[in-house]
């Protein structure tokens, strides 16, 4: 663990006089490398340290968060949280703090990754930008890498530390009318080759040449793994436990029946080598196999510490996305239907009625029009108005399993009459 | 100041062509009441210094939290081996800053009462008191009162000569009433989006008076009809609507950062580009839009900005013809403008300063009219208060929106209230489509605190204003 951690702790364990306390740290590094239109707009680096106290006098809390760690600072925060503690109001939803718990081994620092020299960062952009140049086109994007440990204490009992590293390279390519977008997200920069991203990029950015105009209708849609991460977001979002048992989302009353459609699922897991897992949430559950969804049904739903002691059942958060994929191709999916679109990406959604679970928001970085199993041209974006959890009965196929994100694996999905409602004028 | 003149002198003994330090403490105080429990009472501090130095066109930003002459020393020094490795690839393109002269000044919003010296017992009572209120009201099941009061201290000096000390505070108390009836739920929020003032404001709102509002209005809503098919109506639109909306297709599409490409791989670009400058009908001739860092409770009135250029106001659309962008000194001379609109603001001290909106907003009919009058003139429309859904796409053309409250207006009269009803529409249609704006005394201004933007994301204040106006021939219809 990070020295500097244990001394925070030290101190607090000796001075906090609350009945009951969490203390939160997380410490980081960074640098990131901005580009746009050929150049490097952007370019910062340095560490950042929050430290934040939770404490309770009986039911009364209060809390504070500084970014120092002297111990002045640390005087300041004792006393900011005792302070409010004191003059507040119960809280009458207040538990005690998490008490020790096993934490499952967890693997996701890549010392290598910690220690990539910014030079070689700024290579990676320089790369990209010369290919971009070459073929007399725009690109613009961020390389980045950070490095992150965290740990939580409590007087509970509870003791957790988890230390990770990212890295991360996103870039969109704009030629004439046409851009797209591809990026790359991993604990490690090691599977990262700018030459084989650029490729790639260039190629979806062919594809997107020929582009004709497309009126919203109810179609089918091959949702690329970039374009489901976007909606899972939301979805995950609304499947709160206490806001369903109250009432607000559309997942009332619907707690063990079948809901989703039955070819998707959801868990959250520490089995899966190709995506990162932190062992502790922020209020000290451990994590463990969830399954959120199978085969439809709904199993879990995220709840925290009290409504889960209140209702009686285990506290349960998110801390990674699986949702297992299929073995059908691009090219299969696009002959099981007539016609329809491929999405590569989905951009501003929003909620539009938490009761119905209903979200808009709109394609981009390119869309495919295919029909009699072949892709004909790229079409102008489209707006969606669409309930995701019935869109996932409509679910014809899933494609191979992708790393969206280091904590996020999800495949592609061939949907049928995905709701566009509107269109815009690129 | 020893570290600040400490920092200029190495930038400068290292060959920077220009560098400035920003000494910032952020001071945020939250407090979250959700129904009788307070899930979040919290006093926040960060402290810290960014620094900035430009090298054969190109930028270097390095933070750091430690205050030692070595630590600003080196963190000059990391800076400035940023810019050199960013310069490498930016020979044949290099950025260019706009000039600006030296200042040496200081600002602080004009505070009667500072929301950090009232007591939080204080707070919470009153907090208490509205949830209770809100509770009390059968039908409605869930109350949430969110009040944050933040503070920025800045000391910002550069190579230019500047030298600033920079006070600014906010506070924002937003409240929600959810009402469930039927297997639907509704909610209804009282909601100004933060004003940069004192406590004195709170006072002013009488929010016991607001609380007993909105937990009316969630069961009229609850019980509402849903708004039938879309088909083309007029639209009503109130200042705490209309300035999300101004927001999203007026103020972003004219950053100039969106509009030169710098955003093209996350928050988009805008169609509002240099050459329309002068010749294009963004809206009606009614529809004026004015840039103003100056405003008065302005959540963007910092009196400088974090490029160390004074607050301004100007017209970004005049007769609703598009004349200007927001713009900072990097942006700036791209379109060949030779000066800065000061723009440039970063939201933490770890943050590099990106190009921002300013305080925007749409100036009243010139001509005296009421909301009332404006209603009773209006056929067939829809009358919407407060903000929801909103979403647009990453050029800033295509829009679609919903609110928080709704009255059908039928033959010039509220006929009956609505819900789940959005409008869509997109630039240039709907400014176009502005044909009756109300008079200055129903202007009134709309904060927001949450305005994301840039990699790494940041999230920046500034205000908006309008009066009550109409728009014509839109979209408008009911959700799914």
């Amino acid at each position: 663990m990070n020295a500097s951690f244990e001394k925070i702790v030290q101190y607090i364990k000796t001075h906090c006089e609350a009945d009951d306390y969490s203390l939160h740290i997380v410490g980081g590094d960074n640098h990131e490398t901005r580009f746009a239109q050929n150049r490097i707009t952007q370019h910062l680096a340095g560490p950042d340290l929050d430290i934040t106290l939770n404490v309770a006098f009986d039911n009364k809390t209060g809390s504070a968060s500084v970014n120092q760690d002297d111990p002045h600072t640390l005087d300041h925060l004792i006393k900011t949280a005792q302070d409010i503690a004191r003059l507040n109001q119960p809280d009458p939803e207040y538990i005690g703090t998490a008490p020790a718990a096993q934490l499952p081994q967890v693997d996701n620092c890549d010392p290598a990754t910690k220690n990539l020299d910014p030079k070689q960062m700024v290579e990676y952009v320089n790369q990209v930008i010369q290919r971009a140049k070459a073929m007399d086109a725009r690109v613009s994007g961020m390389t980045e890498k950070h490095h992150y440990e965290r740990l939580l204490f409590t007087k509970g009992g509870f003791l957790g530390y988890d230390a990770s590293t990212s890295f991360g390279h996103s870039m969109t390519l704009k030629k004439d009318a046409s851009e797209t977008k591809v990026s790359f997200a991993a604990k490690s920069y090691a599977g990262f080759d700018p030459q084989r991203e650029f490729d790639r990029l260039q190629g979806q950015l062919e594809s997107l040449v020929n582009q004709q105009s497309m009126d919203a209708e109810k179609i089918a849609v091959i949702l690329r793994p970039s374009a489901l991460g976007e909606l899972l977001r939301y979805m995950a979002w609304m499947m709160n436990r206490r806001q369903s048992d109250e009432g607000f989302t559309p997942y009332t009353g619907q707690m063990g029946k079948l809901f989703f459609g039955d070819k998707f699922s959801l868990y959250s897991t520490l089995k899966n080598p190709d995506i990162t897992a932190s062992s502790f949430s922020s209020e000290g559950i451990p994590s463990q196999e969830i399954t959120w969804i199978e085969n439809g049904v709904i199993h879990n739903m995220p709840s925290n510490r009290y409504w889960a002691q209140k209702q009686g059942h285990e506290p349960k958060e998110y801390f990674n996305f699986y949702v297992p994929g299929g073995n059908t191709s691009e090219e299969e999916m696009m002959k099981m239907v007539p016609r329809g679109l491929i999405i590569n990406r989905f951009w501003y959604i929003r909620p539009v009625d938490m009761k119905v679970g209903e979200l808009t928001g709109m394609t981009r970085d390119g869309v495919l029009y295919f029909e009699d199993g072949k892709v004909k041209h790229a079409i102008n974006n489209l707006r969606f108005n669409e309930i995701p959890y019935q869109a996932t009965r409509r679910i014809l196929a899933l494609g191979p399993n992708e790393a969206v994100s280091p904590s996020t694996s999800i495949p592609s999905l061939l949907i049928d009459g995905f709701n566009f409602v509107d269109k815009t004028s690129f | 100041m020893r570290y600040l003149d400490l920092a200029i002198g190495k930038a400068l003994d290292l060959g920077a062509e220009y560098a400035d330090i920003r000494v910032q403490r952020t001071t945020d105080e939250v407090v979250m009441l959700q129904k009788l429990s307070l899930k979040n009472t919290s006093h926040n501090q960060i402290y810290g210094y960014g620094i900035r130095v430009f090298k054969d066109g190109a930028w270097g930003f390095a933070h750091n939290k430690v205050f030692t002459e070595e630590a600003v020393l080196a963190t000059v020094q990391k800076a400035y081996d940023i810019a050199r490795l960013s310069a490498l690839v930016n020979k044949e393109q290099q950025l260019r800053l706009a000039p600006e002269r030296s200042y040496i000044a200081t600002y602080n919003t004009p505070v009667q009462i500072d929301p950090f010296c009232v007591p939080l017992t204080e707070k919470v009572d009153l907090m208490m008191e509205v949830n209770r209120t809100l509770l009390s009201y059968e039908g409605i099941q869930s109350a949430r009162f969110f009040l944050v009061s933040h503070k920025d201290e800045k000391l910002f000096a550069s190579t230019l000569g500047t030298r600033l000390e920079l006070n600014t505070q906010w506070i924002d108390p937003m409240i929600t009433a959810t009402a469930v009836h039927a297997g639907d739920s509704q909610s209804r929020t009282f909601d100004e989006g933060g004003r940069a003032t004192g406590w004195e404001w709170i006072l002013e709102l009488d929010l016991m008076d607001k609380a007993r509002q909105i937990a009316e209005e969630a069961l009229i809503k609850v019980k509402a009809d849903a708004l039938g098919p879309e088909q083309r109506r007029s639209l009503v639109l109130d200042p705490n609507h209309l300035g999300l909306t101004m927001h999203e297709s007026v103020g972003h599409p004219t950053e100039l950062d969106r509009v030169l490409g710098w955003e093209a791989d996350f928050a988009g670009i805008s169609f509002a580009t240099p050459e329309k400058l002068g010749n294009y009908r963004y809206g009606s001739e009614i529809v004026n839009f004015v840039g103003d860092n100056t405003l008065c409770g302005g959540l963007a009135t910092h009196g400088f900005d974090d490029d160390g250029v004074p607050g301004q106001k100007w017209h970004i659309i005049k007769d609703g013809i598009l004349q200007e962008y927001g713009s900072t000194r990097d942006t700036a001379l791209e379109i060949g403008l030779g000066y800065s609109r000061g723009c440039n603001r970063a939201t933490h001290y770890y943050d590099q300063p990106i190009n921002r909106i300013p305080n925007l907003y749409m100036l009243p009919g010139k001509e005296p009219l009421t909301p009332s009058q404006l209603i009773a003139d209006t056929e067939d429309g829809v009358y919407i208060q407060g903000r929801g859904s909103f979403s647009i796409d990453q050029h800033r053309v295509n829009f679609q929106f919903g609110g928080d409250f709704f009255w059908e207006i039928k033959n010039g009269k509220l006929h009956r209230p609505l819900k789940k009803v959005l409008y869509k529409s997109n630039n240039p249609e709907f400014w176009n489509s502005c044909d009756a704006i109300c008079d200055e005394r129903f202007w009134r201004p709309f904060g927001v605190i949450n305005c994301g933007k840039g990699q790494p994301s940041q999230t920046a204040r500034m205000t908006h204003g309008s009066s009550v106006a109409r728009f014509r021939n839109i979209r408008v219809g009911g959700s799914q």
